[in-house]
């Protein structure tokens, strides 16, 4: 047996000085080179599928962004990157954001036809720098007051060395260019709008996207573990990430507060059922459902120990598992799981249930599907 | 008896060619035989060579791009895959197993063999791996604890799933396993190249026929085993033409009821082949597979003019001449048409060298070389062997039985020169003219057939073929682009987004499988190395992270020095038509977008060389075309000084031209490098009886014979020997349709038809036109 631990990049990077890339005027830029119009636009490596009013839309590698009338055809939107897009969220029929590598953010105010960008990693580099110097500047100036007790001191002083650390990090990125992808999305309404990703990136518009706020500092995330799902039940808004990190946040996003994670693995997804059970998700097979908004979880088993990506609803009111390797699997309401594999053998990472019960599946392979499972 | 002229009675009118050849019998003789001994010493030593770099258009831009990375590109594609096929339950058994394992371990043993990187489900290389919370987790796929329990093929089974080899080396249907055997061309011991026949044989006696049974199936494809079939089916080669050998002679005898000169015919042109080889050896020149065809050729030609001099000569011998005076004056008349009709094949062979690819040149030297040894051989050593030996009896009989009445063949030749029979000829033409317009349209430029185009569609080698394509992912057609980047940059994060993007441009292109290059690895890197969160498949900015996430690249993906990464399409065919697609899409990608220091540069793989192959031969199809119908125009204005008579020589040949074309679409056969010369070579042969047949009317015609009359008489002086040659020719080159390599039977087919086509041309069309013309315009009366 052999064993090889994941490796955190940006440790090294601080270490080592890069030269800065020279970027030629005609040369391709990922970031603002519009998506190639591609015939096979389906068969990308998608990451996610979303719903908005009747249409389907899902994301993924190359700036593909396609959508399908209830029973058309799958078209591609024209968008104006060529990242690899991660997730994507609608508010309403008409409004959506899309996410993804290099800091790259999406929106779309005609029901995903058509799509501006909002948000890439160099402005958003500089949202950090902007953020975690004033940050600093507060967290001195509390200091500087006097006024805390040895405790607070404590945490403060704490506060400040990592504001330090991250500031030292963006200030790098600014000479690297942007390394850290978005990993989630989800748009509360048509104004309030949160983006996660890689390292602890955290973003919130409260205008619809017009501007952000970096949320990195205010979160409590010492390691820079990544960020990889939101999710909210209509009242709570929950956050999971790397190695078992678990927030949730009762004001919409503005800030977040750590909830006792079942398991110290990391979490790919988080999904709220129309039970407004919560579903926790990831690594090895692991699922966990708290019907108490995250208060306490209890385990699904599932034989197969795949990584576990996405959860929907399904219509006998059980919930639909995708994962890697062709993982799918079907939770009724009392809890029997039913597994079975795509043919495919594919890593899934999204599904969408269709009105006729089939599934329609994104990931590897790019869109999939699957007729209804047989109930048992 | 009569007393025969002796040669005294003809010195007068003797030319100084025919005095130096016939003054001097007995030393030319003995020049004759040293130089015969001395070059077929050197044939003996003709070695067949198939060479890959003489096949290509070497000048080519893409061929120019191949050769500056070959080295590195070395070893890609050069792989022989094995296929163990169980037909009995499937891969899940012990027996299987353990043949398997023992195939395996006797490819490992064979020279040439690359071990390191030999794959099959039982070496150690191949494994399965999984993410869990501490990192990945993997083995062999082959457990530890093996001891062909069922336990151990349940566990085999679910390590194979989980490795990812389904489709590679584990067909999907369970029923075969697939052994990924990569060669080193030059052996790292020894410095030698590999051996392609040594080796193919090899996996003949120490894989197929050791392991073969009636539950298992061994398949093999791969260059290595094409390049070996190929030797192996040209050596079959030698036997056509020992079966050529025999039916000649048989039409010789046949022709002129004389076994001596039946004989001295086909020794004189056994010659002229033999000298023709020495004297390739001795230009340091070998034999290929498509060069093969000229020894075919020079036999054939030779024949086809040494039947001139014996018709001569039986016709002096008839006349009352000795056996040396009748040689002489067959000599005497024969030597300028004989050399006339040479020469133009000669230069129609010549106009091949237009073409930028060393086999055709090499083809059209070979030809030319063959075309100018049978004017000594046949031209010169025939006659004076003839002046010794002499018709014989039965052959003089035969001469004068036929020289009395006329032939019933010839008889219906006779007819196309009158307007009841040559306006139906010449609309049965026109109508066979539209017909090879409307079919040549659809002629296909490359090879058209799945597989090994060399070799026929249902061979072992393909039918092997068919199976692996079948049952595995990989296509066998493999296109590569070289990105091209500063030393070192081969990784780097600009280069490797847009060859990502390129990558996926070339996916989105109509017949292309699949693409994969060192960006590949990097994006399953990253999605490996961060937990299986398929959301990092993406190249990330930091170059450290991309070089961990390469370092896991499997060797050939970049070259030593980091300056090269060969982006492979993988495409469905590789017929002409997806390979100018393919083609067209690079070019398309490369106007649209750049990298500063990354080029974009096609082509390797065997698609990549065939499409600069196939744009060589587009360009040179028209070309050559031009410059043999130019040549031959200018030929036989030059002899006859009169546009209509060139009209009536070429317009028939031109219509073989346009019908064998069209011939070619019906049938398949697309235009390659195997067949792009035979039409120059049946040009250029074919328009000998078109130059033999107008040269005796104009004769008639300048008696002021009647067109009808002066038809006949060039039926009768060289009509004979036209369907003759014709017949001779065809028979040469048909018996190669029955060669298991695909274009030596292609060349066979289309040689055949234009040889036959060209002499029923000749003969129909040439005076059907010719009444055609003097009917229609005023100036001879018909």
């Amino acid at each position: 047996m052999i064993k090889a631990t994941a490796c955190h990049s940006v440790l090294l990077g601080l270490t080592l000085t890069l030269a800065p890339v020279v970027v030629a005027a005609n040369d391709f830029d990922i970031i603002t080179a519009p998506a190639m119009v591609a015939p096979l636009a389906t068969k990308a490596t998608l990451t996610e599928i979303t719903q908005a009013g009747e249409q389907a839309i899902a994301v993924g590698d190359f700036g593909v962004i396609v959508r399908r009338e209830a029973a058309g055809a799958w078209q591609q939107a024209a968008v104006p990157s060529s990242v690899y897009f991660t997730a994507v969220d609608f508010a309403n029929a008409k409004h959506g954001w899309a996410v993804g590598h290099h800091g790259v953010i999406v929106h779309s105010t005609d029901g995903g036809a058509t799509w501006q960008t909002q948000l890439d990693g160099f402005a958003l580099i500089d949202l950090q720098i902007t953020a975690f110097e004033q940050r600093l500047i507060d967290l001195q100036q509390q200091l500087d007051s006097g006024e805390l007790d040895d405790d607070t001191l404590m945490v403060v002083e704490e506060q400040l060395m990592s504001v330090e650390f991250l500031l030292d990090n963006a200030r790098f990125a600014k000479e690297e260019g942007p390394t850290r992808p978005f990993l989630d999305v989800i748009a509360l309404s048509e104004d309030i709008v949160i983006a996660v990703g890689a390292y602890g990136t955290a973003v919130r518009s409260t205008d619809g996207g017009a501007s952000w706020q970096v949320l990195d500092a205010q979160i409590n995330n010492p390691s820079e573990f990544h960020f990889n799902a939101l999710a909210t039940d209509g009242t709570a808004l929950y956050l999971a990430g790397e190695q078992g990190l678990l927030f949730k946040s009762d004001d919409q996003g503005a800030s977040f507060y750590e909830i006792e994670p079942p398991y110290s693995g990391s979490y790919f997804g988080l999904f709220v059922d129309t039970q407004r059970r919560l579903w926790a998700f990831g690594l090895r097979g692991n699922v966990f459902y708290s019907d108490d908004q995250g208060a306490s979880f209890a385990q699904v088993r599932l034989s197969n120990r795949v990584n576990i990506n996405a959860a929907a609803d399904a219509y006998d009111g059980g919930v639909y598992l995708v994962g890697n390797a062709g993982m799918v699997a079907h939770i009724d309401a009392t809890g029997v799981v039913q597994e079975i594999n795509h043919p495919s053998g594919a890593t899934l990472t999204d599904v969408l249930v269709m009105p006729d019960q089939s599934l329609t599946l994104v990931g590897q392979q790019g869109v999939l599907t699957m007729p209804a499972m047989a109930q048992k | 008896m009569s007393e025969l002229k002796t040669s005294a009675a003809i010195e007068q009118k003797s030319v100084w060619l025919e005095r130096l050849l016939f003054g001097f019998r007995p030393l030319w003789f003995v020049a004759f035989a040293v130089l015969t001994a001395f070059l077929a010493w050197h044939a003996s030593m003709v070695r067949p060579e198939a060479s890959f770099t003489k096949m290509i258009p070497t000048n080519h831009e893409f061929i120019q791009n191949y050769f500056k990375h070959q080295r590195d590109l070395a070893g890609m594609g050069n792989v022989v895959r094995i296929a163990v096929e169980t037909t009995e339950g499937d891969i899940f058994s012990a027996e299987y197993q353990r043949v398997l394992r023992d195939v395996t371990d006797e490819v490992f043993f064979i020279s040439g063999v690359n071990r390191s990187g030999l794959r099959s489900v039982w070496t150690p290389n191949v494994r399965w791996s999984e993410v869990t919370e501490e990192g990945f987790v993997g083995g062999p796929v082959i457990p530890d604890t093996w001891d062909e329990s069922e336990q151990s093929l349940e566990q085999l089974r679910s390590n194979i799933l989980r490795s990812g080899e389904l489709g590679n080396l584990v067909a999907s249907n369970f029923k075969s396993a697939l052994i990924f055997v990569p060669l080193n061309e030059i052996d790292p011991d020894t410095g030698e190249a590999l051996n392609y026949a040594d080796f193919s044989e090899k996996l003949e006696t120490l894989i197929r026929d050791k392991y073969e049974s009636d539950t298992i199936k061994i398949h093999i494809t791969g260059f290595a085993k094409v390049i070996g079939d190929l030797i192996e089916g040209a050596e079959q080669v030698a036997m056509f033409f020992l079966i050529a050998i025999v039916i000649t002679l048989l039409m010789l005898y046949w022709y002129s009821r004389c076994w001596r000169s039946s004989f001295t015919v086909l020794v004189c042109s056994i010659i002229a082949v033999v000298w023709q080889l020495g004297i390739i050896e001795l230009i340091g020149s070998g034999i290929n597979p498509y060069s093969m065809l000229v020894p075919f050729l020079v036999f054939a030609i030779g024949v086809s003019h040494g039947v001139q001099i014996i018709n001569a000569i039986g016709n002096n011998r008839f006349a009352g001449f000795d056996n040396l005076a009748s040689a002489r004056l067959a000599f005497r008349g024969l030597y300028i048409a004989g050399l006339t009709a040479l020469v133009s094949d000669a230069i129609g062979f010549t106009t091949l060298m237009v073409i930028d690819i060393k086999v055709i040149q090499e083809l059209a030297i070979a030809a030319s070389i063959g075309v100018a040894v049978v004017v000594l051989t046949n031209l010169g050593l025939l006659p004076i062997i003839m002046s010794y030996v002499g018709i014989s009896p039965s052959g003089r009989r035969y001469a004068e039985k036929s020289h009395n009445e006329t032939h019933s063949i010839l008889a219906f030749f006779s007819n196309f020169s009158k307007p009841k029979w040559a306006y139906p000829a010449l609309a049965v033409a026109f109508v066979g003219l539209a017909w090879g317009l409307v079919y040549s349209a659809d002629m296909k430029i490359g090879d058209l057939d799945a597989g090994a185009p060399e070799l026929r569609p249902d061979s072992r080698y393909n039918l092997d073929n068919q199976f692996i394509v079948d049952n595995y992912s990989s296509s066998t057609d493999i296109f590569v682009v070289m990105a091209e980047t500063e030393p070192g940059s081969c990784v780097a994060y600009q280069n490797l987004e847009l060859m990502d993007q390129f990558s996926w441009h070339m996916q989105n292109t109509p017949g292309v499988q699949d693409v994969k290059s060192i960006v590949y690895v990097a994006k399953m890197g990253g999605f490996g190395l961060n937990e299986g969160n398929l959301k990092w498949f993406s190249l990330n900015r930091n170059q450290y992270v991309l070089n961990a996430n390469t370092s896991r690249a499997p060797s050939g993906l970049v070259n030593p020095a980091c300056s090269m990464a060969p982006i492979i399409i993988y495409l469905n065919d590789h017929k002409a038509e997806t390979l100018k697609t393919v083609v067209a899409s690079v070019q398309e990608f490369n106007a649209n977008y750049q990298q500063q220091g990354l080029s974009l540069l096609m082509a390797a793989g065997n698609s990549g060389i065939e499409a600069a192959t196939n744009s060589v031969i587009e360009q040179a199809q028209t070309k050559m075309l031009l410059w043999v119908y130019g040549v031959v125009i200018f030929l036989c204005l030059l002899t006859f000084r009169s546009i209509r008579t060139v009209a009536c020589i070429i317009l028939p040949l031109m219509l073989t031209t346009v019908m064998s074309q069209g011939l070619m679409a019906v049938l398949g056969i697309g235009v390659k490098v195997a067949t792009l010369p035979v039409i120059a070579l049946g040009v250029g042969i074919g328009v000998d009886y078109g130059i033999y047949i107008y040269t005796r009317m104009k004769e008639a015609l300048e008696q002021g014979k009647h067109l009808d009359d002066a038809y006949m008489y060039a039926l009768e002086t060289t009509g004979k020997a036209v369907g003759f040659t014709g017949l001779t020719l065809a028979i040469g080159v048909a018996t190669w349709m029955w060669s298991p390599i695909k274009f030596q039977a292609d060349m066979g087919i289309l040689l055949t038809f234009m040889f036959i086509w060209n002499m029923l041309g000749a003969m129909i069309l040439i005076p059907a036109l010719a009444r055609f013309f003097a009917n229609f315009t005023p100036a001879r009366k018909g």
